[in-house]
């Protein structure tokens, strides 16, 4: 990679730190690079909290954000310094310099700076004030800076700032004059060897580039699979699933209804799934929780519908602002009784797109309740995604029964097939006419409780699911690395596989023979993939973000072998340093160097 | 439960059977004890949908669990035999999803005012475009009798044998409030009334609720008997105005000699009516017409 530079922008809550970080990675994106960019800030909506905006640029899509930044912005110093040891040794660390009131001994960050980093004593808040008349600007004088410093062009910055800001001019008047302010002085400085930023990659032909957050790309998947209805309660960190979608469906002359609460939303969506709809809700582990109930009525009665839940820490209310991967369990095992469904977790947001869509043709296609598990992590995660020119999704993959001529016995809506999906009907379709019921049934829908026919419809939901593993077009699981036998093979999902892939080619930079496999659908498991992966292991390392190793929990169940569990609820993503070293450890390496 | 019809089943389905409107009942014989109001009802049902001329394939039937809620398997329609509580929520996907559908909701005094009481008010104040019909017989028949949300204080049943020390709620207070188009009470001692009510509900172009009056004849022997409600149940007055909102709540206090007929109606843009102007405000007019077209194509597939 001619460029891989990682930026973060350390502030407080009303400094601009994510509307700073917003706009860069915005003008990054336009300039052609490719980026990665989550943020941290405060669950409070007003107040002091630490927000900090984080973007990796590089030519080829990453996966993960890197241990270490090479640029580290203070907007905040007494929020700043605990994470000046963020940037990496001849990083740079650009802080406000001007005029620094009586500070306690160590409150200003120049203390604590390394002295293999790079300070940039910048005068923000003097040229916020000069240039605009207030302090306010002074995240935007610090793009400013960091486009003279690192000699990009100022209109792609010009042009971000415009389009978050449209349509108030006095606004973007202020913020041009504030943003050319930090640019010459930015320039003035020495350009760095060491962070540079290289011509941005040619574009590539056909597909279009965008720059989305995982929620929006789950959006954007519903709308191409042609979702029909979407029922949902708002709740972090899916809100802005059901926000995008009530501004975007109607344009499509689709229907969105906010319900009174997570089980009426699963139960509209069910409704709808029943008269052929393509219908989907979003939630929450704690909106999961209500909603398990009706997901078993989805899944013996066998009507489609989509669930996506991005996961934050629990339990409980837990912590709504924080990423956690500990609601794996409940979305596979959750409600009562034998409720096989099928959980298919993304692990960038590229693949919150195609999940987003393939879980509709799923639902249709095995008659199920189908759960996209994401996380705050993910669905927050900025990255850009080159998307197809045609929509890689189906638009029907119902099997529908011929009804014509009615049956005089009734209509076998549940029949026993060699395959476990049976044809279905929809209302209005004449002659197709049954009852989809949560009691125990007969091959018409009929209540049935008898032994025989418990065990044949429990075997046929089971058994019905396995096909999905193969469903077209779609990847539920695929290996990266070293082909063959491995000293370390590292088995991840969802949000964390990026961190999990990057510490896996670092540890393959070191000469460890490494490999790492990605494992999106959760349910059905690929117990044979899984397996074959294993047996090329010496070491298998499992790391999550859950106290319990929960998918390390799932997978032992199904492949007898052992594994490390690298378990962590720090609400925040794995480190991707950590990784390396149980990777290190695993092979019996001893670190070259400590880090720092 | 196999081939054992009882004599008083297969009499009730010669009666169907004689009356005309069998297709839209299912071949399926009641699972109500003997003596119980709930055949009044379905009876009542398949002949309003008959009068209306409803295909049988465009008639959804959505219910909860409960006894009422086993309403789905007899009628010859597609159905929903839902959870515990949660009919509205279903019924709002079914008839949202498709609009062209006949949504009839129905279930107990449990399943819509205490584990289902949440969604009520939201049905109702969005004005879905669906018949609730609420059979209330003031007792959890289908686990053998406790005391339900609607049960007299002072009713003894296996789960207060010391008394019920709750008092009742007034449904049609609560529907009245909760901003429901149309309002009225039946009772299953009455077919005709009945008929001719759920008829009307399923005419109205909104949110009918229809609270149907029922006696539970195996588990309550004291309260509610045909003989003790024969006595207290009254017509509403003939001058009663049902677009009299303050009337209508006056009526419904008077719980103690319950008052049957139509308490209130109005009429209202209902939830479609909504999703559609926004569709237009979006500017998806045309893209509605597409998805209409869609949904149209799916039912003569097959």
């Amino acid at each position: 990679m001619s460029t891989d530079i990682q930026i973060a922008i350390v502030g407080s809550a009303g400094d601009g730190t994510i509307a700073a970080g917003d706009i860069l990675r915005r003008a990054m994106a336009e300039m052609g690079y490719r980026v990665i960019s989550f943020d941290v800030y405060p669950p409070e909506i007003r107040g002091f909290g630490k927000c900090i905006a984080r973007l990796r640029v590089t030519d080829e899509q990453a996966y993960s954000l890197k241990p270490q930044s090479d640029v580290l912005v203070s907007l905040d110093d007494s929020h700043a310094i605990p994470h000046v040891n963020e940037a990496r040794e001849w990083g740079a660390v650009i802080y406000e310099g001007g005029s620094v009131g009586p500070l306690a001994e160590g409150a200003h960050i120049s203390a604590h700076i390394d002295p293999g980093q790079i300070p940039y004593n910048a005068p923000i808040r003097e040229l916020s004030e000069k240039s605009t008349g207030s302090a306010r600007s002074r995240n935007v004088v610090v793009l400013g800076y960091i486009a003279g410093l690192f000699r990009l062009s100022v209109d792609p910055f010009l042009r971000a700032l415009n389009s978050k800001f449209k349509g108030k001019a006095d606004v973007a008047k202020k913020n041009e004059a504030a943003l050319r302010a930090g640019f010459e002085e930015g320039a003035r400085w020495f350009r760095l060897d060491d962070i540079a930023f290289g011509p941005p990659p040619a574009k590539n032909g056909g597909a279009t580039v965008e720059m989305i957050s995982g929620n929006a790309a789950v959006v954007r998947g519903a709308l191409d699979a042609g979702i029909d209805n979407f029922f949902g309660y708002p709740i972090t960190p899916a809100t802005s699933i059901m926000e995008r979608l009530a501004s975007e469906m109607p344009k499509h002359g689709t229907r969105l209804v906010q319900t009174e609460d997570e089980i009426s939303a699963i139960g509209a969506t069910i409704g709808a799934g029943f008269t052929g709809a393509r219908a989907a809700t979003a939630t929450s582990g704690p909106g999961l929780a209500l909603m398990a109930e009706m997901l078993g009525l989805g899944v013996i009665a066998e009507i489609p519908s989509v669930v996506y839940v991005s996961q934050r820490g629990g339990p409980s209310t837990g912590m709504p602002t924080k990423t956690e991967q500990s609601d794996l369990n409940m979305a596979v095992h959750g409600g009562h009784g034998d409720a096989p469904r099928i959980v298919i977790a993304p692990t960038n947001v590229e693949g919150c797109y195609r999940c987003g869509g393939k879980a509709f043709e799923m639902a249709e296609a095995y008659q199920t309740p189908v759960i996209v598990l994401l996380d705050l992590y993910l669905s927050n995660r900025y990255e850009t995604v080159p998307f197809p020119a045609q929509p890689p999704f189906e638009a029907d993959t119902n099997r529908y029964a011929d009804t014509r001529g009615g049956k005089a016995a009734g209509f076998k809506r549940y029949a026993l097939t060699e395959g476990h999906v049976s044809p279905r009907s929809i209302p209005g379709q004449a002659g197709g006419m049954h009852v989809a019921t949560g009691l125990e049934h007969n091959e018409l829908g009929r209540p049935n409780d008898q032994s025989a026919m418990h065990t044949a419809m429990s075997r046929k939901r089971h058994e019905k699911l396995k096909a999905a593993l193969k469903h077209p077009d779609f990847t539920a699981y695929k290996r990266f690395g070293d082909e063959g036998p491995v000293e370390v093979g590292v088995i991840a999902w969802g949000s964390t596989f990026g961190e999990a892939l990057e510490a896996m080619i670092l540890a393959r930079e070191e000469g460890i023979r490494c490999a790492a496999l990605k494992v999106v659908m959760i349910s059905p498991f690929p117990t044979e993939a899984v397996a074959a992966f294993m047996a090329d292991s010496g070491a298998t390392l499992v790391p999550e973000l859950n106290y319990q190793g929960q998918f390390a929990g799932i997978l032992q169940a199904h492949v007898a072998r052992p594994v490390t569990r690298l378990a962590r609820v720090t609400g925040e993503p794995m480190e991707v340093g950590e990784i390396l070293a149980e990777i290190r450890r695993l092979a019996g390496r001893t670190p070259a160097r400590q880090a720092a | 439960m196999g081939d054992i019809r009882p004599v008083y089943l297969e009499e009730k389905l010669k009666e169907v059977e004689d009356s005309g409107r069998l297709g839209y009942r299912s071949k399926a014989l009641p699972t109500w004890c003997p003596g119980c109001g709930y055949f009044a009802i379905v009876d009542a049902v398949a002949a309003a949908l008959c009068e209306q001329c409803v295909p049988y394939e465009d008639a959804v039937v959505v219910s909860g669990i409960g006894c009422s809620s086993r309403f789905p398997f007899f009628m010859n329609t597609y159905g929903m035999h839902t959870l515990h509580g949660r009919a509205l929520p279903v019924a709002t996907g079914v008839k949202t999803a498709n609009p062209a559908l006949t949504v009839v909701a129905v279930g107990g005094d449990g399943d819509g005012f205490a584990i289902g009481g949440g969604h009520v008010p939201h049905a109702a104040r969005r004005n879905l475009n669906i018949t609730y019909l609420l059979f209330d017989n003031g007792i959890y028949g289908l686990t053998k009798g406790q005391t339900s949300p609607t049960s007299a204080t002072g009713f003894r049943t296996t789960t207060s044998p010391y008394d019920n020390t709750d008092r009742p709620i007034n449904p049609l207070m609560l529907l009245l409030s909760y901003g429901a188009s149309w309002v009225g009470q039946s009772y299953a001692g009455k077919p005709e009334h009945l008929r001719r009510m759920v008829a009307a509900a399923l005419a109205h172009r909104g949110f009918s609720y229809l609270h149907i009056i029922s006696p539970c004849v195996t588990f309550d022997k004291t309260h509610r008997t045909y003989v003790n409600l024969g006595t207290k149940i009254r017509d509403l007055p003939a001058d009663h105005d049902p677009t009299d909102k303050l009337g209508a709540l006056r009526e419904a206090m008077n719980d103690a000699t319950p008052a049957i007929g139509l308490y209130y109606r109005e009429e209202r843009p209902t939830l479609d009516d909504a999703l559609d102007t926004i569709v237009e405000r979006a500017g998806g007019t045309a893209a509605r017409e597409r998805v209409t077209q869609k949904q149209a194509g799916r039912k003569t597939r097959g």
